[in-house]
């Protein structure tokens, strides 16, 4: 059974998620999420799809399946699936329960989803579980800063927009290391808020 | 900074409008009765509230953490500079826009310098 509290979140805002993210979020994470996306390779698991704002980014011909908690969500990505010159499958699924079967993806990729995750090393734990040995993690994430005076700011905020979307001060980092990844590199695209995180499954 | 001139541009004035905006209202609300350690911290909140306020139209063009960041900053420092002059000793309200546009580009360079430092290839994959 899915978190329906997050899924009812996310199925809320998915009418008008485009117009949040798209003109501002999208166009300024274009260069960084696409140069993410170019290490893909091989049988590659994509969360979150959302309404598939980051399909136009990804490498073309390549064997993705994605997942997002929200139907709403998915139901919005279809004509951006439909665009997409590759494969793409697209599933409802809440990480925390992934049908898949261990071992069975090359690459995980994620965009902006562990900031709304509710238990975040639970969640990498999954994503550790359905990657081979030796597979490869590739995130992009805004989390907390660890830094004065945006780390309380960051806390200050989350108190807000918690119940609107995300939360703003995970220590997502710190999260990849304890779900069992060894990270290899993490990249600030802005302050130490926004960041591009590389991270492997020992092997 | 980011190095696109779209979004340097935008970012300074999204923060100087702002900085002005919250000078403003630090203005209508604070007057020299106001204990000024009071005014500061009133304001500091108000001028937060107000940043993540603005954020909202501004993200559009601006994006997401890019713009709440700064904003919810310019807000809390114009807040602060501005409530507490208020507190302080009787403040036309041009000088209290002027000072809040000050404190508007002030917070604008100051995340800008912040990004220079923090932005790059981090230490944090080595550390325990």
């Amino acid at each position: 059974m899915p978190d329906l509290v997050t899924q009812a979140k996310w199925d809320r805002l998915a009418p008008r998620f485009d117009t949040m993210a798209s003109k501002g979020a999208e166009e300024r994470w274009q260069p960084f999420k696409q140069g993410l996306f170019e290490n893909m390779d091989g049988k590659i698991l994509f969360l979150a799809l959302g309404t598939g704002l980051d399909i136009p980014f990804f490498p073309t011909g390549k064997d993705i399946t994605a997942i997002d908690i929200s139907p709403k969500m998915v139901e919005q990505a279809q004509e951006r699936l439909a665009a997409y010159d590759g494969k793409i499958e697209a599933h409802v699924m809440d990480v925390h329960e992934l049908t898949f079967e261990p071992e069975s993806f090359d690459q995980v990729f994620t965009s902006c989803t562990f900031c709304s995750v509710p238990n975040p090393i639970e969640g990498l734990k999954a994503l550790h579980r359905v990657l081979k040995p030796g597979g490869k993690l590739f995130m992009f994430e805004h989390t907390g800063s660890r830094f004065y005076p945006f780390k309380p700011m960051m806390n200050l905020m989350t108190a807000l927009t918690r119940k609107l979307g995300p939360d703003m001060n995970r220590t997502t980092v710190a999260n990849v290391k304890a779900a069992g990844f060894k990270v290899t590199e993490v990249n600030n695209v802005f302050l130490d808020v926004v960041k591009t995180i590389k991270a492997v499954k020992p092997g | 900074m980011d190095h696109r001139l779209y979004y340097v541009v935008g970012d300074f004035l999204a923060n100087l409008v702002l900085g002005v905006i919250v000078g403003a209202i630090s203005w209508a609300i604070v007057g020299p009765g106001w204990n000024m350690i009071v005014a500061m911290f009133v304001m500091m909140a108000v001028g937060m509230l107000a940043g993540l306020f603005f954020f909202f139209p501004a993200a559009i063009k601006l994006g997401a953490m890019e713009a709440m960041v700064p904003l919810m900053f310019t807000g809390m420092v114009s807040g602060m500079v501005v409530g507490m002059a208020a507190a302080m000793m009787p403040l036309p309200l041009v000088n209290a826009l002027l000072m809040g546009a000050a404190s508007g580009v002030a917070g604008i360079a100051f995340i800008w310098i912040a990004n220079s430092r923090l932005r790059g290839v981090t230490r944090e994959a080595e550390e325990s």
